[in-house]
Order: structure tokens, then sequence, then C-alpha cells
């Protein structure tokens, strides 16, 4: 593409130089031609006045008038020979230069190279009296020669304005290539960017909401813990017999347990919950709660394990144990005909962000995935899978703060979460937590 | 050059005597006289037509022999083929465009009838009269004279060509 952007003018100004070569030559041709035209002409009317004075000498073999007549000619330098013959085609009078002999009767010798003969009747009112002959050197060979070089001069001047021509134009379509593909660069760049940026603003906005959130969250378990307090008073306080009091009670008590639970998601997702992390291998932690996977996740879900990873994190164990049933949940709902939850362990070594984070630092990570064939998500339900209260689960079948949560853990355990998805291809999320050293 | 002519007679040095000179010196006269013709311009009236023959006419005894129809032969002067003619007397009716006239009275006598009629009359050398054009010989070489003031008053032009090659020249207005 780019050779044949740049030879185009070159061959361009190719065609124009031949063009211009061959505009010259015909030039010159047409320049010599028409010099011997003029010239033919021109020495055909000295003939012709040559003949009209002389027609009297002629008549009456006047040899003496004839040849003054003739030498007046010999002022022009390009006549070589002239002759004047009578009735009987006698030469009578004549002269020759440049070692031309004058020829002895008008008009036998033809026109050669480098001259030009003429032979005109020399006539008196219709009567013809005899001839003369008059033979002129073509154009001067230096003169030629001098109208050639000026055409070449010409001819090579047009050229090398061609050619400086073709050149600029190549080296301006090689910039405006150069520009182009910087042009697309920044472009890439600012996509990048806007990416990055979106990211970012994802980033600040569940920051946001979570603060907002957890400090409600964390108000309102104090008002729980209240309620929950006093509800217990109440209960020493009443009468064993009254049954039906006791029913209210324990209904409003089972209420507050389960709104109590409610504020420890959400402070979880605002990472305000109070964490115990401890050193732990993620493989073993799987292992540990393998069979009650195998449960939560049902029979018509195949379940899968690989635990390659051997380094050893910190977290809050129950909680990953929570997040890992949680995804496991998650990942059978998006499988209600059945399918396979592959969940896989290995040391990872990163130095760039993995693809869709924002925010990341290079180290060793233990990354937990698990790997649904489910029906996956579209891209707009992906990038809000982490908002709180977002949920695709039908009106009270989920509260939206399963991944926030989950989200929320992970950020505040120092590692990293990422969704990918595609509809109809399934789901997998990554936890990457970074590598501690291993417990004494 | 006006006046400076040498009509050069071309076989002059193989000519050993009087006899062969005389007769080359009117070879050449007939071929001179046949010449002129182009050189004078008649007014239109002088000819019978537009396609008439040019009449050389020649006066009394004739000197020429086979020459001047030699000289004459397929000539013309435009339109005008010339044509010879001989004759002993000048009568009224005959159409002469130019009148050779060898004898000296008959001379005498056919410029003084021919008046202001528009004939070129050419008189042989040696004798007294001349016509508006007469033959000299200078140096063995035939040469001739114009009175060209005769020449405007029968309405003839005589072309200047004729005039520079002419030995001397009688111009117009009689000077």
């Amino acid at each position: 593409m780019n050779e044949r952007r740049f030879s185009l003018p070159i061959l361009a100004a190719l065609a124009a130089a031949c063009l211009l070569l061959a505009t010259g030559i015909l030039m010159a041709r047409y320049e010599d031609r028409l010099y011997a035209d003029q010239q033919v002409k021109n020495i055909n009317e000295q003939a012709h006045i040559l003949a009209a004075s002389v027609a009297g000498a002629v008549a009456f073999d006047d040899l003496r008038a004839a040849q003054e007549y003739v030498n007046a000619l010999k002022v022009n330098p390009e006549l070589l020979v002239a002759g004047v013959y009578n009735g009987r085609d006698r030469r009578i009078a004549g002269f020759s230069r440049g070692g031309r002999a004058i020829p002895a009767r008008p008009g036998i010798t033809a026109s050669g190279h480098g001259h030009i003969d003429v032979a005109v009747p020399v006539t008196q009112n219709g009567a013809r009296l005899g001839a003369v002959f008059l033979s002129a050197a073509a154009e001067p060979a230096q003169r030629r020669i001098a109208r050639y070089i000026g055409l070449v001069l010409l001819v090579t001047m047009g050229a090398l304005v061609i050619a400086v021509l073709a050149f600029s134009q190549s080296a301006l379509s090689r910039r405006a290539d150069q520009l182009s593909r910087v042009n697309l660069r920044l472009q890439a760049e600012m996509g990048e960017r806007a990416r990055t940026e979106e990211a970012l603003r994802q980033a600040h906005k569940m920051e946001a909401v979570g603060q907002l959130s957890g400090g409600i969250a964390h108000d309102f378990n104090n008002l729980i813990m209240i309620a929950k307090g006093n509800l217990r008073l109440l209960r020493k306080r009443l009468d064993p017999a009254a049954g039906q009091q006791f029913q209210y009670v324990a209904a409003t008590e089972e209420a507050l347990d389960r709104a109590a639970h409610l504020t420890q998601r959400i402070l979880a997702f605002s990472r305000r919950q109070p964490l115990m992390p401890e050193p732990v291998r993620l493989s073993g932690l799987v292992s540990d709660i393998g069979a009650l996977l195998r449960h939560s996740v049902g029979e018509t879900v195949e379940l899968e394990t690989r635990l390659d990873a051997q380094w050893w994190t910190r977290c809050d164990i129950n909680q990953m144990e929570n997040v890992i049933l949680n995804l496991a949940i998650n990942a059978r709902d998006a499988m209600p005909d059945g399918g396979r939850l592959t969940i896989a362990t290995r040391d990872l070594r990163l130095n760039d962000a993995p693809a869709g984070l924002a925010e990341f630092s290079p180290g060793d990570y233990v990354a937990l995935s698990l790997r649904d064939t489910g029906v996956g998500m579209s891209e707009e339900v992906r990038s809000r899978a982490v908002d709180p209260f977002f949920t695709t689960k039908p009106l009270g079948k989920g509260t939206g703060l399963g991944l926030s949560m989950t989200f929320g853990f992970v950020r505040q355990s120092g590692g990293y979460l990422v969704i990918e998805s595609a509809p109809g291809k399934g789901s997998e999320i990554t936890i990457y937590m970074p590598r501690t050293e291993e417990p004494a | 050059m006006p006046g400076r002519l040498a009509a050069f007679i071309m076989l002059a040095g193989l000519c050993g005597t009087a006899q062969a000179q005389s007769s080359l010196e009117y070879t050449v006269k007939a071929a001179y006289l046949a010449r002129f013709a182009p050189f004078i311009n008649w007014p239109a009236d002088a000819f019978a037509g537009p396609n008439a023959p040019l009449n050389i006419c020649v006066l009394g005894p004739d000197p020429f022999g086979a020459d001047l129809d030699k000289a004459v032969a397929g000539q013309k002067d435009g339109d005008h083929p010339l044509a010879v003619r001989r004759m002993e007397t000048l009568l009224p009716e005959t159409i002469c465009q130019i009148l050779f006239i060898h004898d000296a009275i008959l001379a005498d006598e056919a410029l003084e009838a021919l008046g202001s009629r528009p004939v070129m009359t050419v008189t042989d050398s040696g004798m007294r009269a001349h016509g508006i054009i007469s033959f000299i010989v200078i140096d063995n070489h035939v040469r001739f004279d114009i009175d060209d003031d005769a020449a405007r008053r029968v309405g003839l032009s005589i072309s200047s060509k004729l005039l520079t090659l002419a030995h001397a020249v009688r111009h117009r207005g009689g000077r």
C-alpha cells in the first residue's frame, strides 16, 4: 500500500518527462522542417527576383549585365551557387562558393543534404528566355546544434521541475501516512483512557455507595441490637403461661435476626464489617467445603475442582467460605437446566492488571475462579453486577447484595474481583487474593 | 551598366571569313528581333484580336533567310504567337507590330508613311534613317539604340529592362 502510494507520483513524473522529451523532439523536427520550408521559400523568392531582373540580359546575351545582377546576390552568405542560363540552357553568368561547382545546366543537381537548390525560368511577358539556378546552404550546423541545445536545456529543466514536484508529492503522502498512523494510535489511546476513566468512575461510585450504606447499616445495626436486647428482657418477664405472647416475641426476634443479617451483608459490601483475617490456602478451603458445595449446587450441576494453588493468602475464613458458597449458588441459578461448574485455584505472578481492572498492584496472587456453563450476562448486566441491590432474580428471590458483599469483602481483604461473561457463553468470576508468607 | 552593352557573338572566335561574320551578324539580329516583343507593350488596338499573331514584318530585302523563321518558331508574346511576314511595300491595311527595314530608301518612306501607327520600327545598322530601335555594330558586336521619345509618340512603351541594355537611349521628352 505504502509502496504503491509512493510509486504513483514517480510513474506520473516519468510519463510526464517522456511526454516532454517526445514533445521536444517533435518540436525540434518541426522547427527543422519550418526552417527548411522558410529557406526554400526565401531562396525561391530570390531566384524569382533574379530571374525578373536578369531577363533583358538573358534575352540579348549581355553577359556582363547578367554577371552584375548575379554578383549582387553575393551579399547573402547563405547562397553558395548562382547561375544564369540563356534560352538554350547555356550558362552565361554565375558564381559559386564553398567548393561547389556551378552546374552546366539549370536544375540538374538534385537537392541533396546540406543545401537547397532552386531553378526558376526567366520569362518576359510569357515568353521563356532562359533560367536561373540558386543553391543555398541548409541551416548551418552550429545554429542547429545551438537550437537543439536550447531545447535539451528546456526539456531538462522541465524534467527537473517534474522530478522535484513528484518528490515533494511523495514526501507529502509519506507525511500524511505517518500522520494518519499517529492519529489512529491517538484515537486508540483516547478510547483506552475513556474505558479506564469509566472503570475508575465505577470504582468511586461503589466506594461512595459503600460508605453511605455502610453508615446507615452500622447505625441500623445498633438500633436492632437495642431492640433485640429489650426483647430479651421482655421475654424474661413474660408469663410462661402466655404462649401467644411468646410467639409474638419469637416472630419479632426472628425478623430482627434477619434484619441484623442484612445489615451484616451491607457492612460486608461497604467493607466495614469486622473481619478476622488469618493465613489460609484457598485450595484447602475449597476442599474443606467440598461436600457443602456439592450439596448446594444440586444434582443437575456437575462440579469440578482444579485446585493447583499452593501459595498462602490472608482472609476471614468464614466470610470466604460464605463467598464461595454464594458464588456457587449464583452459578447454579444461572444453569436451571444443569451444566458444569468448575472451581479452580492457581498461583499467578501478575505484572499487568487482568482485563477489566482499573486499579491494580503487580505482584503474586492466588486466583480462585468459578466458571459455569450457564446463560451468561449481557455487558450491561455484567457492568452493574456488583451494584448493591441490583439483581436479575425475580422479586423476593434475591436481595441484590450477594455480589456486592463479595466485592466488598474481597476489596477489604486486599484482593480483586473480575467478572467475565457473555450471553450464552457462561460466566467466570475470578478472585485475586494477594499472596502471603507461609505461616511458621 | 546602362548603355554598357556587349552582345556577345557566340561563335565569333570560330569564324574566320568576312562572309561568315556577316551571316552570323544577321543570325544574332534575327534572334534579337524575335526577343524584343516581350519587352514592348502595344496598345490593345494594335492587334486584330486578343489571340491574333504578333507580326514581325520584314519590308523589302530580307537579310535573314531562315534565321528569323527559326528564331520566331514556337515563340509567343503573351497570347500572341509570333509570326514573320515579308513584304515589298507597306500597305495601309497591313498589320505589323514590329517592322524591320534593311533598305535605307525604303526606311525613309516607310517611317514617313507609318506616322503615328503603333508599330515598333527597327532599322538595320549602317543607315541614316532611324526607327524606334536601330541596330548598330560596334567591335563586331551587335547592339542597338532606342528612341523612347518616338515610341511614346506612337503609343508604345518599352520595358526599362530593354532600355538599360541599349547602347544609347533617346529618352522621352526629346532630350
